[in-house]
C-alpha cells in the first residue's frame, strides 16, 4: 500500500523576493503565479517523482525570506534531507547575502545535507547583475551544486529537483546517508505491519 | 502489497464489511447500518483492527489520489467512529493506519480536507491511549500544523479557518505528547521554535479585536484558540522545559519588532506568568533578564519596554519573583542602569528614551525589593551602596564621581526605602548600612543630599507623619497637627541613645553647607523632627537640645555662612526646640522657646521661620526661592546690620536649668557634637608610645562608633587631663576648641589640595607606624583574646572611614 520508496524534505530558503515559493510552484503545479504575495512564515507542497523505478516523495518547505520570520523558518532547516539556495541573478543583494545563509546553513541544518546553489529569474538576462561563473564559484568554494534556473520559463526547474531527488536517492541507496530516524527509510518491507511503523518515523 | 485481487467473493470478511460503508452514490454519506455492523465486529474481533485500518487508509489515499472528496470524508469519519469506540490495547497498530490518513490530508493542497484531516486528529488527540507507543513520531503534524498556522490566503474565511485548524492541531500535538514521557519530547527546541512563534503570531493578529469577550464566537478566533494553547503549554511546563518554551517568545518578540509598544509584550508575559507553576516563576524572570543583557546595546526604548515587561511580570510573580539569586537580580539592574547612564548619546529623544528606561529600570528594582523580606532589604540598600563610585576608589570622592549616575543609585535606594517597613530603629539602621547613609548626607549636590534625607525620612518613619512635618513651622500644638506618636520602644532609645550622636554630627555639618537651598533645610528639619517624633523621649532629650543649640551656634559663629542660611538655622532651632519640648513634655522648655520666639516676633522676625521658610512667591522652583528670600530679606525685613541679641537665640544656661528642674539628665548637655569627629586632626604625635595600654582601652570598647572612639581620645584619660578639665573654665575650653576647628576648616578650604593629600598622607603614615608599633606590642606582651580582637578590627575601620571626611571640607 506504500505509495512512495523514498521519502525527502527540501526545505527552500534565500532572501526575500528571490522567487522561492514560484520555484517550488511551477514544480509541483507547473504554474507560474503572477504577483505572488510575500509567503508567511512557512509553506508546504508535495509531489512524488519516479527516480530509475522508484517513487521518491519530496516534502518541500518553502520558508519566508522576511527577516521576521527567520527564527521559525531556521527551526525547519534541522530535518531537511536537501537544501535549496536560492537568490536571484538580477540582484547583487541577494547574492552578497549568501555568506550570512552559509553560516545560518551550518549552525542549524544537518551536517550531511545536501545543498543546492540556485540563481533565479534567468529569464531577465537583461538585467543580469551576478555572471553564471561567479555563483559558480561561490558554489565551488561550499561544495555545492550549482543550477540557474527560471521559473517562469520552466527553465532547469524539473533538472532541480529531480537532481536532488536523484542525488539523495543514489546517497541512500549507497547507505552514505545513515538512516537515522529522522532521515528517510530503507525499505524493509517484509511484513505490512513493519512498513507501516516505519511510515511514522518519517 | 494490496494484490489480492478485485473479486469480491473472495474477500477477506473485514475488506467486505470496509466496502459495504461506502454508498454507491457518494452524496448519500455513510451507511450507517454498515458501520454499525463494522464497528461490532472490529469490537469482537480487536486483532482484525489493523487490518482494517490499514484497508481504509489504502482506499483513502486512491480516493484522495482521484479527487473524490466526498469519499474521503466517509472514511475519515469511519475512521473516526472507529477510533472512539475501540478503546482497546489494540488501538494501537489502528492508530499508525489512522496517522498515516490523517498525513495523507494533511499533504493534498485541499484546504478542507487539511481541516478534516486536523478535526480527526483533535479528536484522536483527545483519545486517552493507556499503551505508550514508542514509535510514533509527530514531527511532520507539528511541522506541518505550524505552517498552517501561517496559513496565507487571500480569502480571509479560509485563512482564518487554516489558521484556526493549524492552532487546534498543534494543541492536539502537545496534548498528546505532553502528559507521557515515553512520547516524543515535544519540549525539544526543534518542536517549540516552531509551536511557539505560530501561537504568537496568531495572536498578534492585528484584525482581532476582542471587543465582547462574552460572545462564544469569539471562542473560534485563531487569536483566541492560540492564547489558550499557550497558556496550556505554559502551565504545563517544568523546570527544565520553560525555558525552550520562553526562547522563542522572545526571539519572537525581536524579530517581529514587537517591543515597541511593549502592549503585546506585556500581554504574552501576563498571560505567561498567569500560567506558569508559581514555583518556576523566577525561570521567567530570569528569561527576561539574560534578555536584557543581550539586548544592551539596543535602542532604549527596546530596554525600557523589556524592563516594563519585567515589572509587570515582578507584579504578578509576586513572592516567587525573585528566585535564588537575589544579589544577582539586582546587581544586573543596576548595572543596566550604568549602561544606560554611561551611554551618553547628545541627541535629545535618545536621551530621553533612556531617562525613561533608569526611571522604569528604577521602578522595577523597587518592585523587586518590595517582594523581599524586610532584612533582605536592607542588604540590597546596602549592596546598591556599595556601588557608589568613591566606596571603590576614595580619590574621586565627590569629585569625578558622575552626578548623574549617583543620584540614579540615590533613587534606587530611595525606592527600596521606601518599600521598607522599619519596626526597629535597630533593624532599620544596621551599623555597616547607617554610617555610609549618613557619609552620603554630605554630598557636593544639594539635590542628592536631599534624596538622601528622603531616604533617611522613609526610614525613620513609622506612623506617616512625614508629610506633616513637611513645612518648618513652629508647632503650638503637637495634637492639632495630627501627628500620630507611640511609646517609644526601649530598644528604638537604646539605639538613638548609642547611635543618635551620629546622625546629629552630619546633621550639623549639613546645616553648614553654603549649596544648602530651602529645600535641603526643610528636609534636615524633617528628619530632625521625625527623629523627635519616633523616638523622642526624656532618655535623649538632653542630645536633642544639645543638637539644636549646636546649629544654633554654628548660625552664630561661622561667619562664611550667608545672611539667608543663618536665618533660617535659627528659625529651624526654633521650631524644633518647640516640637522637642512638646514630644518629651518638657512644659517649661515650651514656655521658654515661645517667649525667645515672641521675642523675635517683635523683635527679629526674619528669625522666625515663617519668613525664613518663606515660600508664598514662588513655591515652585528652590534655586527661584532662594533668590526670593534673598530679595526680600535685603530689601524689606532683613536688618542692614547684622546683629545679635541675647533675648532673641536660646540659652543653654537657661535651658540647662530648665532641664534640671524637670529631673533631665544634663551632662550631655554640655559635650557638643561637633567637634567629635575632628578630634582625628588633632591626635597628633604628641601621644607617647606608654599610652598604647589606654589605647587598647578604647579599641576595646565594642560597638564603638569612630567618633565615639574619637571623642575619648580627644579627651585623654589620665588624671592629668580630667584635673585640667576641671580646672579650666568651660567657656574658654569651648572656644580654643572652636578656634582649633576654624583653623582646620580653614587648612582644608584654603590650602592647595597637594598640600592637604601630603598631609594626610603623612598623617597615615605615621598611623600605619603607630599602628604597627601597637601590634608588635600586643602579639608580644598580650595574650587578651579581646585585645587582639580590638586591636585587628578597628584600625582598618579607622582608615577607611576617616579619611574620606577630611576630604569633605
Amino acid at each position: 500500500m506504500e505509495d512512495y520508496k523514498y521519502l525527502f524534505k527540501v526545505v527552500l530558503i534565500g532572501e526575500a523576493g528571490v522567487g522561492k515559493t514560484c520555484l517550488v510552484r511551477r514544480f509541483t503545479q507547473g504554474l507560474f503565479p503572477p504577483g505572488q504575495a510575500a509567503t508567511i512564515g512557512v509553506d508546504f507542497m508535495i509531489k512524488t517523482v519516479e527516480i530509475d523505478g522508484d517513487k521518491v516523495k519530496l516534502q518541500i518547505w518553502d520558508t519566508a525570506g522576511q527577516e521576521k520570520f527567520r527564527s521559525i523558518t531556521q527551526s525547519y532547516y534541522r530535518a531537511a534531507h536537501g537544501l535549496v539556495l536560492v537568490y536571484d541573478v538580477c540582484s547583487q543583494n541577494t547574492f552578497d547575502a549568501l555568506p550570512q545563509w552559509m553560516v545560518d546553513i551550518e549552525s542549524f541544518a544537518n551536517q550531511k545535507v545536501m545543498s543546492y546553489l540556485v540563481g533565479n529569474k534567468t529569464d531577465r538576462g537583461d538585467a543580469r547583475e551576478v555572471p553564471t561563473h561567479i555563483g559558480k564559484q561561490f558554489a565551488d568554494r561550499y561544495e555545492m551544486k550549482f543550477l540557474e534556473t527560471s521559473a517562469k520559463e520552466a527553465d532547469n526547474v524539473d533538472k532541480l529537483f529531480i537532481d536532488m531527488a536523484t542525488i539523495l536517492t543514489e546517497e541512500i541507496r549507497s547507505r552514505r546517508l545513515v538512516p537515522d530516524s529522522q532521515s528517510a527509510d530503507i525499505s524493509k518491507d517484509t511484513k505490512s505491519i513493519s512498513s507501516c511503523a516505519q511510515c511514522f518515523k518519517l | 502489497m494490496s494484490c489480492v485481487g478485485c473479486c469480491k467473493a473472495i474477500k477477506p470478511r473485514y475488506k467486505r464489511l470496509v466496502d459495504d460503508i461506502f454508498p454507491v452514490n457518494p452524496q448519500d454519506g455513510l451507511v450507517k447500518n454498515n458501520m454499525d455492523k463494522l464497528t461490532f465486529y472490529a469490537l469482537s474481533s480487536p486483532e482484525k483492527l489493523d487490518r482494517i485500518g490499514e484497508y481504509l487508509a489504502s482506499k483513502l489515499s486512491r480516493d484522495v489520489a482521484r479527487k473524490r472528496y466526498t469519499l474521503v470524508k466517509i472514511a475519515m469519519d469511519a475512521l473516526d467512529q472507529l477510533l472512539v469506540s475501540c478503546h482497546d490495547y489494540s488501538l494501537n497498530l489502528f492508530v499508525e493506519s489512522f496517522l498515516k490518513m490523517v498525513q495523507k490530508l494533511l499533504e493534498c493542497d485541499e484546504l478542507e480536507l487539511q481541516v478534516l484531516a486536523t478535526a480527526s486528529f483533535v479528536k484522536f488527540a483527545n483519545i486517552e491511549e493507556d499503551t505508550p507507543s514508542y514509535h510514533r513520531r509527530y514531527d511532520f503534524f507539528v511541522s506541518k500544523f505550524s505552517v498552517m498556522c501561517h496559513g496565507g490566503t487571500n480569502n480571509d474565511k479560509q485563512r482564518s479557518r487554516i489558521r484556526l485548524s493549524g492552532v487546534k492541531g498543534l494543541q492536539g500535538v502537545v496534548r498528546k505528547t505532553v502528559s507521557d514521557e515515553l512520547q516524543v519530547n515535544i519540549w525539544d527546541p526543534i518542536h517549540m521554535d516552531k509551536i511557539v512563534p505560530s501561537l504568537l503570531y496568531n495572536m498578534h493578529d492585528p484584525g482581532f479585536v476582542p471587543v465582547d469577550i462574552e460572545s462564544t464566537k469569539d471562542d473560534e478566533h485563531p487569536a483566541q484558540v492560540a492564547e489558550t494553547v499557550l497558556r496550556d503549554l505554559i502551565c504545563r511546563a517544568s523546570y527544565g522545559n520553560l525555558k525552550p518554551v520562553l526562547r522563542p517568545i522572545l526571539v519572537h518578540m525581536d524579530n517581529h519588532k514587537l517591543w515597541t509598544p511593549p502592549t503585546f509584550v506585556v500581554k504574552c508575559f501576563k498571560i505567561v506568568m498567569y500560567s506558569v507553576q508559581q514555583q518556576y516563576a523566577y525561570v521567567v524572570i530570569q528569561a527576561l533578564m539574560s534578555h536584557l543583557d543581550t539586548h544592551q546595546k539596543s535602542a532604549p526604548d527596546i530596554k525600557a519596554a523589556i524592563v516594563d515587561v519585567l515589572f509587570e511580570a515582578v507584579i504578578i510573580a509576586a513572592g516567587a519573583s525573585v528566585g535564588p539569586s537575589v544579589l544577582d537580580v539586582f546587581n544586573t539592574l543596576v548595572k543596566h542602569l550604568r549602561i544606560s547612564l554611561d551611554n551618553k548619546s547628545s541627541d535629545e529623544t535618545i536621551r530621553a528614551q533612556e531617562k525613561k528606561f533608569e526611571e522604569s529600570l528604577i521602578n522595577t528594582i523597587g518592585q523587586f525589593a518590595n517582594n523581599l523580606p524586610d532584612y533582605q532589604k536592607i542588604e540590597i540598600m546596602m549592596f546598591v551602596m556599595a556601588k557608589f563610585p568613591q566606596f571603590t576608589a576614595e580619590e574621586s570622592y565627590g569629585l569625578q564621581m558622575d552626578v548623574q549616575l549617583q543620584t540614579m543609585l540615590l533613587k534606587t535606594l530611595l525606592k527600596v526605602a521606601t518599600k521598607y517597613k522599619t519596626v526597629n530603629m535597630a533593624n532599620a539602621f544596621p551599623q555597616e548600612f547607617l554610617q555610609p547613609l549618613l557619609r552620603m548626607s554630605l554630598f557636593e549636590e544639594p539635590g542628592m543630599r536631599i534624596i538622601v534625607q528622603e531616604i533617611l525620612h522613609t526610614l525613620i518613619d513609622r506612623h506617616e507623619n512625614s508629610e506633616k512635618l513637611r513645612h518648618v513651622q513652629v508647632i503650638r500644638d503637637v495634637a492639632k497637627m495630627g501627628i500620630k506618636l507611640e511609646k517609644v520602644s526601649r530598644p528604638d532609645s537604646l539605639f538613638m541613645k548609642k547611635h543618635g550622636s551620629q546622625f546629629y554630627w552630619y546633621l550639623c555639618e549639613n546645616m553648614r553647607l553654603e549649596s544648602n537651598k530651602v529645600d535641603n533645610f526643610e528636609a534636615l528639619y524633617r528628619t530632625m523632627a521625625l527623629i523627635t517624633v519616633e523616638t523622642g523621649s526624656r532618655d535623649i532629650v538632653s542630645d536633642l537640645i544639645r543638637l539644636a543649640l549646636d546649629m544654633q551656634n554654628i548660625s552664630m559663629n561661622d561667619l562664611s555662612l550667608p545672611l539667608t542660611h543663618k536665618c533660617a538655622i535659627h528659625a529651624l532651632v526654633g521650631a524644633l526646640l518647640c516640637l522637642v519640648a512638646q514630644i518629651c513634655e518638657l512644659p517649661e522648655l515650651l514656655q521658654y522657646t515661645l517667649e525667645i520666639l515672641e521675642c523675635r516676633k517683635t523683635e527679629a522676625p526674619h528669625m522666625l521661620p515663617e519668613f525664613a521658610f518663606n515660600r508664598k512667591n514662588r513655591p515652585n522652583s528652590a534655586s527661584e526661592l532662594h533668590v526670593t528670600i534673598l530679595t526680600d530679606f535685603n530689601h524689606k525685613l532683613y536688618p542692614e546690620v547684622e546683629t545679635l541679641r541675647d533675648s532673641w537665640v536660646f540659652q543653654q544656661e537657661a535651658i540647662s536649668s530648665i532641664l534640671m528642674s524637670a529631673e533631665v539628665d544634663v551632662s550631655r548637655l554640655s559635650t557638643s557634637f561637633i567637634q567629635k569627629p575632628l578630634g582625628v586632626s588633632e591626635v597628633d604625635g604628641n601621644r607617647s608610645m606608654s599610652d598604647v595600654n589606654s589605647i587598647v582601652m578604647d579599641f576595646e570598647s565594642p560597638e564603638a562608633s569612630p567618633m565615639q572612639g574619637r571623642r575619648r581620645e580627644t579627651e585623654e584619660i589620665t588624671v592629668e587631663s580630667l584635673k585640667k578639665m576641671l580646672a579650666e573654665d568651660p567657656k574658654v575650653r569651648r572656644e580654643e576648641e572652636e578656634r582649633k576647628r576654624l583653623e582646620i576648616v580653614n587648612t582644608f578650604r584654603n590650602d592647595p589640595f597637594e598640600e592637604i593629600v601630603a598631609r594626610a598622607e603623612a598623617k597615615s603614615n605615621h598611623f600605619h607606624n603607630k599602628l604597627n608599633e601597637i601590634l608588635s606590642m600586643v602579639s608580644r606582651g598580650s595574650d587578651s583574646p579581646a585585645m587582639l580582637r580590638g586591636a585587628s578590627k578597628q584600625p582598618p575601620t579607622i582608615l577607611d572611614i576617616q579619611f574620606p571626611d577630611l576630604y569633605v571640607y
